[in-house]
């Protein structure tokens, strides 16, 4: 999302309490479309693992009644009732479930297909979450769609306090070089849009890579050595280990001189949540011992 | 000089009756005719003959040497087949396709010397299409085509041709041709034995005939004793009016 | 054909692979001018330029030639063994095979060894299947086993469709880009080199005799040549080709059909000169290929097999076009 629409959103959540009395309960969505509910909505589908995670943190957690596959956290969302994959959903299954909110994905769902629920007086609210901002503005949303608005405000206003802490914290930090490898076969990277570049920005990194017109470039391993950054991060198991041993090849690598291939937690700057703040703290932290090994 | 001799060989036709076991002696010199109506198993004779389908019973002997015991490259240099069906999947010129024939003289690491390529080119001039020689098989004329067939079997030169109706295709000319050089081969102690559907034909260049009858039923021997009006009636099932030109019967349908 | 100098045109073709070679390893999202990568070939030049060259172009360079060399050798033998100048490497479900193999060990979670590894198995497990299917009752001829070969492959598809939508979408590009071919999951070019060169020695005194194969299968026996286990052997060498270019590189499109399709045009069908020549040519081709998808959209990368179908498809359809 673009900084206008941005902050219409946020101007949006903020009015949305007075909005409410006068005209319901209306929201506008990730897509310029305003979500008016008569009462807070009481039993709610997500059709993705974020959207899932962000209706917990908004504390809906007790009205979700079912989830997309892969909805993993928190782990209560786990035991919840599936109604397919996210960009293979069943529809009948949702229908059947008589939900009076659906929250989809724009990145992960299928437009037209959700066009049938909207179509059958299912209201339909899609998130769609390209900053940090984003993330805060969507749960104080849900929160407010889902009948405690003030949890939502209060958990938002945490979230941007921590990300700004840390933005403060690091302002004038040593630019660090890095890059942030989320694939190996083929090897894939996230340009500047991509949150994650977004963090390393925040912990006072530079992607080598932001500039690239994708959202997530395929790029070549000659690519990464002509780029030779100070610091290779990636996230996930340890089975990702390998993946940053495999630069050891080349010592040239500034970052495999310095001994900065890190791996970081998987999981916490996967999904656009508020468990963001968990991650974006760690990478600063990983970032600083990245200086400090320089 | 080599001779094929079959004993009480039947060959295999699906779904039919095994008939009367053939005892053939393919002579060196001789010229052989085989007729008989449409798919009365001329071709799977032939095939059987030259080796390529197992007869159902009885036995090939090649010299007194069973067949199936010999290694294929041997009995090719000893027996060869023009085909009524050719495959032209991918495009070759004559000349190349008469040079196939030298394969069963060559070892796998030896190259096609001069002299194979001179044999070929020979082979081709006596058939008439030694200017085609550079033409793709695929762009010839079926006549055309028969006779380069004829010239890969004349550049393998065995002692035994096979041949599947080898006049097919051919103009007047050409099929007098290509018997002259049948019977030239066979004056050079070779044997030829081809499967023919026309009558005159058979009696005007052959000296033994095999006559197949539908139901199984065979009858061989010199051309003379076989070419019996009644006989050729009752195979064909077709009135026939005879008459004899220059030494040679001759067939008409009556 | 034969008798004129097989050598000639096999020269020139050398030639040209060298020449893709040397521009492969020069030109990258890096830019090393030419001076400098032959400095580098002669043993000089930056530690850097060193590493870029030395320890990424070349070897990926060579993989992508022996990749090409494996599957035009490949395709060729296919289209005897067939009889069928349409046929390719892929056409009996091999790549099916194959890819099944990947996704699975991909969809487990492994990488590296263990996908090539297991590539390599669906291949050979694909060839096996075709085999025994074809081989099953008496008859056998060329259609039969490419009708079976055909459905095993549909069936191929079918599992390898089912693969992909079980798989978390996070889990997608790296088969995506697996099955639409890709060098850069080549460890080692080999292998694959080896095996091409062995192979090509190996089929060199079987050229004849793949001559006389090619004007059909009676044909054949009637000059002399053991016609089944020729044609087995034949099957079990193009297979065995195609599952190691497979296994280095994914299913790469087109190079197995076009290039032995474009060789005879020019060379005609001496298989002696055909196969010697498909593996210079092919892995001429794929050095080519894979350099644009390397360079198209620097340092971006796209997969080598796109670049084969968009060069493969129109010069096929062009072929086709002008040979009716």
């Amino acid at each position: 999302m673009k900084h206008p629409g941005l902050a219409a959103l946020y101007v949006l959540s903020l009015l949305a309490p007075l909005l409410a009395q006068a005209e319901g309960h209306c929201v506008s969505d990730a897509l310029d479309q305003s979500v008016c509910l008569a009462e807070p909505a009481r039993r709610v589908v997500s059709l993705s693992p974020g959207a899932t995670e962000l209706l917990f943190s908004a504390g809906a957690g007790d009205r979700v009644v079912a989830v997309s596959a892969w909805s993993d956290y928190p782990a209560e969302a786990a035991e919840l009732p599936q109604v397919g994959d996210s960009n293979r959903l069943d529809l009948e299954a949702i229908v059947s479930l008589a939900p009076d909110l659906v929250v989809a994905w724009v990145d992960g769902n299928s437009r037209s297909q959700l066009e049938r629920l909207s179509g059958l007086g299912i209201p339909v609210f899609w998130l769609a979450p390209r900053t940090f901002d984003d993330i805060a503005v969507a749960v104080s949303d849900l929160a407010f769609l889902t009948g405690s608005p003030e949890l939502g405000a209060e958990r938002a206003e945490v979230f941007r306090a921590e990300m700004a802490t840390l933005n403060a914290q690091y302002a004038d930090a040593r630019p660090v070089k890095v890059f942030y490898q989320i694939w190996d076969q083929p090897l894939m990277t996230v340009n500047r849009n991509e949150l994650i570049s977004k963090a390393i920005t925040l912990c006072g990194g530079v992607n080598v890579f932001g500039d690239l017109p994708r959202l997530v470039p395929r790029i070549s391993r000659e690519a990464v050595l002509e780029a030779n950054p100070e610091a290779i991060i990636t996230a996930g198991s340890s089975d990702n280990r390998q993946w940053l041993e495999a630069w050891r090849e080349f010592s040239g690598l500034a970052a495999v001189a310095a001994d900065n291939l890190f791996l970081e937690p998987p999981d916490l700057l996967a999904r656009p949540t508020l468990r963001m703040a968990d991650g974006a703290r760690h990478l600063c932290q990983t970032l600083e011992q990245a200086r400090a090994n320089l | 000089m080599t001779r094929l001799t079959t004993e009480a060989l039947i060959i295999d036709i699906p779904g039919r009756a095994s008939g009367v076991p053939l005892n053939l002696a393919i002579e060196p010199g001789q010229v052989w005719g085989v007729l008989g109506p449409n798919g009365v198993g001329k071709t799977t004779l032939l095939h059987t003959l030259a080796g390529l389908r197992e007869p159902r019973s009885g036995q090939l002997l090649l010299d007194g040497t069973p067949l199936r015991d010999m290694r294929r490259k041997i009995v090719s240099q000893r027996m060869g087949l023009v085909f009524q069906d050719r495959q032209d999947g991918f495009p070759a010129t004559a000349l190349e396709t008469a040079l196939i024939g030298r394969h069963p003289w060559l070892s796998p690491w030896q190259m096609e010397s001069g002299e194979d390529l001179a044999i070929a080119e020979r082979a081709l001039e006596a058939l008439d299409v030694i200017h085609l020689k550079d033409r793709l098989v695929n762009t010839l004329s079926g006549g055309e085509r028969q006779r380069v067939a004829i010239a890969t079997l004349m550049t393998q030169s065995p002692e035994i041709w096979l041949l599947d109706e080898p006049t097919n295709h051919l103009d007047l000319q050409h099929q007098t041709a290509v018997m002259k050089l049948l019977r030239q081969q066979a004056a050079c102690d070779r044997a030829v034995f081809m499967c023919l559907h026309d009558l005159n034909l058979a009696a005007r260049w052959c000296d033994q005939i095999l006559l197949l009858y539908p139901d199984g039923q065979a009858c061989w021997g010199p051309a003379r004793d076989m070419l019996v009006t009644s006989a050729l009636e009752s195979l064909f099932g077709q009135r026939l009016l005879s008459a004899e030109l220059d030494g040679f019967p001759v067939f008409v349908p009556g | 054909m034969p008798i004129s100098s097989p050598h000639k045109p096999l020269l020139v073709l050398l030639l040209a692979g060298f020449l893709a070679a040397l521009l492969s390893v020069s030109i990258g999202s890096t830019t090393i001018g030419f001076e400098d990568t032959l400095r580098v070939i002669t043993g000089s030049g930056t530690e850097l330029q060193q590493t870029l060259i030395l320890e990424l172009r070349l070897p990926r360079t060579l993989s992508a030639f022996a990749t090409g060399g494996l599957l035009a050798v490949a395709g060729a033998l296919m289209q005897v063994l067939l009889r069928n100048p349409l046929a390719d490497p892929y056409v009996l479900g091999l790549s099916g095979g194959a890819a099944v193999g990947a996704l699975l060990a991909m969809l487990a979670g492994a990488a590296g060894f263990l996908v090539s590894g297991s590539a390599f198995a669906g291949a050979m497990l694909a060839t096996l299947l075709v085999f025994g299917l074809a081989h099953g009752s008496g008859s056998w001829t060329p259609s039969r086993l490419l009708l079976t070969g055909v459905v095993v492959a549909a069936g191929w598809g079918a599992v390898i469709t089912l693969i992909l939508a079980m798989t978390p979408a996070s889990r997608l590009p790296g088969m995506l880009y697996w099955l639409m071919g890709d060098l850069s999951h080549a460890a080692t070019p080999w292998p694959g080199l080896i095996i091409l060169v062995l192979v090509c020695l190996m089929v060199f005194p079987l050229g004849r005799a793949l001559n006389v194969l090619a004007r059909g299968s009676l044909q054949a026996a009637a000059l002399g040549v053991s016609v089944r286990p020729l044609e087995w052997s034949i099957y079990l060498m193009a297979s065995l080709l195609t599952a190691t270019a497979v296994t280095m590189a994914g299913s790469v499109g087109f190079v197995g059909l076009v290039v032995p399709h474009m060789l005879r045009l020019v060379l005609g069908n001496d298989q002696r000169l055909i196969l010697p020549a498909c593996a210079l040519a092919g892995g001429t081709l794929l050095v080519l290929a894979d350099t644009l998808a390397r360079v198209v959209i620097a340092p971006e990368q796209l997969p080598v097999g796109v670049i084969t179908a968009l060069i493969g498809v129109p010069t096929f359809l062009y072929l086709l076009y002008r040979s009716r």
